[in-house]
């Protein structure tokens, strides 16, 4: 035997081992059913072969893997925001997968299909014909006691045919080892993004263990998603949509992913317009059509015109367009009125009704309490139910904002309630009490059962409802099973559907044949493209107050710390940040105070810090445009910036900081340049770029080569601008004002020169798109050509002050011009804040 | 009676707008003992686009597109209305309120007068408990449905002062409520969140009132206002019945109707997102007259 078969040996005997210690350490909760040890009593094999797998990786390695995965999470911003927070919290990811073997998952699927199918029926009958109202099989006051049953809808045709294009159920298994349904989420279900985030990093951190357990792809379901929506349209070549209520939402990282992912244009309200009953994207070449939306806000707020009159993320006319047919939204508006407890009463009957079938996936037993025997029976069962508000919402009447468990209620609780049933019975929904599976988290080197949900996703395609096969659980922080929303101590798990054999890996490319080739991506709206500019310019503004820190560093550590001399570049520099509101003004006689407050301060807003903020701000924006590595240097900037202000910092150490920063920030500007593709997006990110480097760069000229500057001012200003070691190779002689001013001006083959920012920009206004085909200049091409002819023309020996102060001033007034032509206008405006002393 | 309505709306901005799309609610509508017999709404600027559609609560519903820049949007509306009501309901032949209330929660229409969608709580009438409280005290078992109701709205008018400066367009109910102060609009928020506190259908409408000036004096020019009442659902055999809590007396022919709905936020005479404006100003002039 040789070695190395040796220490196989000896790891399979100890991976054998570990597994007994997990299983034989694994005690599910007591009369709680568990996805790992089944019902009598023994481990169940596809778990085992599971762990089996898992444990041939040393705990060492495992470990690793583990962290490997929690970081790839982190790095790339996969995040909630739970509600009310002001920032993103990281997602929260088992290391353990929730494994679901083949023959069971078909089961689940074809009753989710059945409920779709069901629930499709029941929506274009309660905003249609209304045969079941008028039967009686669907009682009227349990339709519109749900705020989502929305009236102007009533009677609209849905365009495109379909009420539903995706859907989701939230499922558990109950003690009987069926999988229940625990409610319907057909307005706008989220979690998918989250799922497909999942699957990536958890198949990437254990890529064989993937394979080998035969996991089933999740990629097709998108797929099959998309062409979906594709085939709603009534072009060819549609446009669709993701409508997102913005960044504070709590699921805006998974909106962009998935905007991202199947290359759907993410808009808000306001980038959308509603014309001659169709909608249309505002963007940066006019108003283009929106064919398909799938929107991620709620009903209510799609429309302030017929809809809720406050809303602001809708689209005023929205609902007229619908009934003009001028647009497809997914899902219609009004779905979610099937997302209220007391519909889930009605369904067996329906499905009878309807499909003359029984539901294959049972749900949760209900009573409307609407109606007198379920309000009866609710009654005289009270101590084995839950008692819930009809339509999801609070049960009335009592404070708790979980349903009420009917048997742990007071005497005098019971009385109220039974008084308000007799009241308001419509407002009250009973529901069995049922004690659903755990599955195993991975807890400091052990399996703990852990109570769980799982919502599964179904799409609607031209071949009919397409179930995803894997889904979003979310696993309870605790052994309650009650309250398993993301909050608090509330992790998810990727959820594997392990086939029967090998599962191939399915080439979603399409064929040549029916792929048009296209060069221009997409359409670029006006939202979008104001929060690239401002990307563009925040940068380089970081980019330049950083680059003044560093020369005030460095000035520092040559001529020694101490009281600057008036006059002197240390004094001058310091001067020129307080003026930029980077530093306050109370630090102007401690420059060591001034550079840290400069870097890492609060105070002003004009600091490194502070500026990097507005531009991640920006960037959050956009961050379905932005590559995983730009938004990750973005966070790396940040990171760098935001440091402990208390303590000391040292001269070198300010300029290592500044310099580590300006590395970051060459790194953005380097991928910018080399893998952003030259669309319109690039080069209006790029033109915001280029405005503020030439701002700065005549405000760096006008302070540090005036008139009568001294030879270590336009030394300052060489270093700033980057141009020494070109300045020495072409001048023997020191430095004298025209050539340095030539330099940093007027020499548009020096990158740092504002002439050469000027040609720049007119490269870029030239090709972004017109708004007529009148051959007349719009504004911006108007005022950069001017410019363009004076720089052009003009000589070192003729620049002064006042002159350079005038390219200045064109700069920021072409600014305005942009951002007139291209961004949004009016009360819409999503862009980021501008607050900053530079422009 | 003939009343000749006159409406006139004017908003001013205080920049330019060049593009908006709005939703008028001002056109009213016919309906028992109500004929209208003319209607003209002139708008200016002109709108680029003008669509009219019934709303699913019968209104009438005006979108207009304007893409004229303006300051200044004037919306006037004529209407000529025939009034004869009939004699009002005996409230000892309404079935008791209990009653009423099992046929709404067994209710097997989604039809536009369906009591079913007059029961539930409304984006400006939410659940409020004090309120429920405060009405049941007029419904003891068995009472007839209209018994309880009138008396509702007779206390509404002894206890609430009428006092235009106490709210505004957005103040809560439970404001309103514990001010026992506030305009016709509160009042009706009021009586029906009351009344849909304990099951019964009641619904929001939206009109004007002949307004009858003291003796010797001439009726003001513009002075009148838009009113707003609440209307009970009775049971399936009478149907609804107008009651006006601000001047506690059932509708009769001094009552002319605009628009229903659940609530105020389902008539708003105006509804729009104005583009480009950072203050707007409104202006509302009303005259009803009496032909004689």
């Amino acid at each position: 035997m040789s070695r190395s078969a040796t220490n196989r040996a000896k790891d399979e005997v100890d991976a054998a081992a570990r597994v007994a210690k997990l299983t034989a350490g694994y005690t599910p909760l007591p009369g709680i059913p568990d996805e790992f040890i089944g019902v009598d009593g023994q481990p169940r094999a596809h778990w085992l072969r599971f762990l089996d797998k898992l444990m041939e990786f040393s705990a060492s390695d495992m470990n690793r893997r583990f962290a490997t995965a929690d970081r790839h999470i982190r790095d790339t911003g996969v995040s909630y925001r739970a509600y009310g927070d002001t920032s993103e919290r990281a997602w929260p990811l088992s290391h353990v997968p929730l494994l679901i073997e083949a023959g069971e998952w078909r089961e689940i699927a074809e009753g989710i299909e059945q409920r779709a199918r069901l629930l499709e029926l029941v929506l274009a009958d309660i905003y249609g014909e209304g045969r079941l109202i008028d039967s009686g099989d669907l009682p009227a006051a349990a339709v519109t006691g749900s705020p989502e049953f929305l009236h102007p809808l009533h009677g609209v045709k849905p365009p495109g045919g379909k009420f539903l294009h995706i859907y989701a159920v939230d499922i558990g298994r109950g003690p009987d080892g069926r999988w229940w349904v625990l409610g319907d989420r057909s307005q706008a279900p989220s979690g998918a993004g989250y799922a497909l985030a999942n699957r990536l990093v958890l198949a990437r951190a254990f890529p064989a263990l993937y394979r080998d357990m035969n996991v089933e792809r999740l990629a097709p379901f998108f797929e099959a998603f998309r062409l979906g929506l594709t085939s709603m349209a009534q072009r060819s070549n549609p446009r669709i949509c993701l409508l997102t209520p913005g960044p504070f939402n709590e699921t805006y990282f998974e909106q962009a992913y998935l905007a991202r992912y199947l290359g759907l244009l993410l808009v808000e309200g306001g980038d959308l317009t509603m014309r001659d009953g169709k909608v249309n994207v505002r963007t940066i070449a006019g108003l283009k059509r929106a064919d398909v939306i799938w929107r991620r806000i709620d009903s209510d707020f799609a429309d302030p015109l017929e809809l809720n009159a406050h809303s602001r993320l809708g689209v005023p006319g929205l609902v007229d367009a619908l009934r003009e047919g001028g647009v497809v939204i997914a899902n219609a508006l009004g779905s979610g009125v099937l997302e209220a407890p007391a519909m889930m009463s009605f369904m067996p009957k329906l499905c009878r009704k309807l499909l003359g079938e029984e539901l294959r996936l049972p749900n949760i037993a209900t009573w409307w309490c609407g109606q007198e025997d379920a309000r009866q029976s609710v009654i005289e069962d009270m101590d084995e139910l839950a008692i819930a508000g009809a339509y999801g919402n609070p049960v009335p009447g009592f404070a708790s904002s979980q349903p009420l468990i009917g048997a742990s209620l007071t005497a005098e609780e019971k009385s109220r309630l039974v008084a308000a049933l007799a009241e308001r019975g419509v407002d009250y929904a009973g529901q069995e009490v049922v004690n659903l599976s755990t599955t195993p988290v991975w807890h400091e080197g052990r399996l703990e059962p852990r109570p769980f949900v799982l919502r599964v996703y179904a799409a609607h395609t031209p071949q009919g409802w397409k179930i995803m096969p894997g889904g979003f659980c979310r696993i309870s922080g605790r052994t309650d099973a009650r309250a398993v929303s993301m909050g608090e101590g509330v992790q998810s798990a990727d959820v594997w559907v392990l086939a029967d054999k090998p599962v191939e890996m399915v080439s979603l490319l399409p064929t040549d044949e029916t792929v048009r080739i296209r060069r221009i991506m997409g359409t670029l709206p006006s939202r979008a493209a104001d929060n690239l500019f401002w990307l563009g310019r925040y940068l380089e503004r970081s980019e330049a107050t950083l680059r003044l820190i560093r020369c005030l560093a460095s000035r520092m550590i040559e001529t020694g710390a101490g009281a600057a001399n008036p006059g002197s570049a240390v004094s001058k520099l310091s001067s020129l940040l307080i003026s930029w509101h980077a530093a306050p003004r109370a630090t102007a006689s401690n420059a060591m105070a001034l550079v840290a407050a400069a870097l890492h301060g609060d105070e002003e807003y004009g600091s490194a810090v502070l500026l990097v903020r507005d531009a991640r701000r920006a960037a959050s924006f956009i961050r379905e445009r932005l590559s995983t590595d730009t938004w990750r240097l973005i966070g790396d900037l940040n990171r760098t910036l935001t440091v402990d202000m208390h303590g000391a910092l040292a001269e070198a150490e300010a300029y290592e900081r500044a310099d580590a920063a300006l590395r970051i920030i060459a790194a953005i500007s380097g991928l910018a340049q080399e893998n952003m593709n030259r669309g319109a997006g690039w080069r209006i990110f790029d033109a915001g770029r280029r405005i503020d480097r030439g701002i700065n760069t005549c405000r760096f000229a006008r302070h540090f080569a005036s008139g009568e500057a001294p030879a270590d001012d336009l030394d300052v200003l060489l270093d700033l601008v980057d141009s020494q070691i070109t300045y020495r190779s072409r001048y023997l002689m020191g430095v004298n004002l025209n050539p340095v001013r030539d330099m940093v001006v007027l020499d548009p083959f020096n990158p740092r020169s504002v002439a050469f920012q000027i040609e720049r920009l007119d490269e870029h206004l030239e090709t972004l798109p017109l708004l007529s085909d009148d051959g007349m200049l719009e504004t911006p091409r108007r005022l950069i050509l001017q410019l363009a002819a004076e720089a052009a023309t003009a000589t070192a020996a003729s620049l002064n002050n006042e002159k350079i102060l005038g390219f200045e001033q064109s700069l920021l007034g072409l600014a305005d011009a942009v951002a007139a032509r291209y961004f949004l206008q009016g009360p819409h405006v999503a862009r980021a804040d501008k607050s900053s002393g530079l422009a | 009676m003939i009343y000749d309505i006159r409406h006139l709306t004017l908003y001013e901005y205080g920049s330019t707008v060049t593009f908006s799309h709005c939703a008028l609610r001002l056109l009213p509508i016919g309906g028992p003992g109500q004929t209208v017999l003319s209607t003209s709404l002139r708008i200016t600027p002109e709108p680029a686009q003008t669509i009219e559609r019934l709303c699913f609560f019968g209104n009438r519903l005006t979108f207009l597109t304007i893409e004229t820049a303006h300051r200044k949007l004037i919306v006037e509306v004529n209407t000529s209305i025939a009034i004869d009501r009939g004699e009002p309901l005996d409230e000892a032949a309404t079935p008791a309120f209990d009653e009423v209330r099992r046929q709404a929660f067994a209710s097997a229409s989604l039809d536009k007068e369906s009591p079913a969608h007059f029961l539930h709580p409304s984006r400006l009438v939410p659940r409020y408990e004090p309120v429920t409280s405060y009405a049941r005290q007029s419904f003891p078992a068995g009472r007839p449905v209209l018994a309880g109701a009138k008396e509702l709205m007779h206390r509404i008018r002894d206890d609430f002062k009428y006092d235009t400066k106490a709210t505004v367009v957005s103040t809560p109910i439970s404001e309103a409520f514990e001010k026992r102060r506030g305009v016709c609009q509160d009042f009706a928020h009021i009586m029906i969140a009351g009344l849909r506190g304990i099951g019964l259908p009641a619904a929001y409408i939206s009109g004007y009132i002949r307004t009858i000036p003291p003796p010797g004096k001439k009726r003001l020019e513009g002075a009148d206002a838009m009113h707003a009442w609440v209307s009970v659902w009775c049971g399936e055999a009478h149907g609804w019945v107008g009651l006006d809590p601000t001047n506690s007396m059932m509708i009769g022919n001094d009552h002319i109707v605009l628009a229903q709905g659940r609530d105020y936020a389902d008539i708003s005479p105006v509804a729009g997102i104005i583009l480009g404006s950072r203050e707007q100003d409104v202006d509302v002039q009303v005259d009803v007259v009496p032909r004689v």
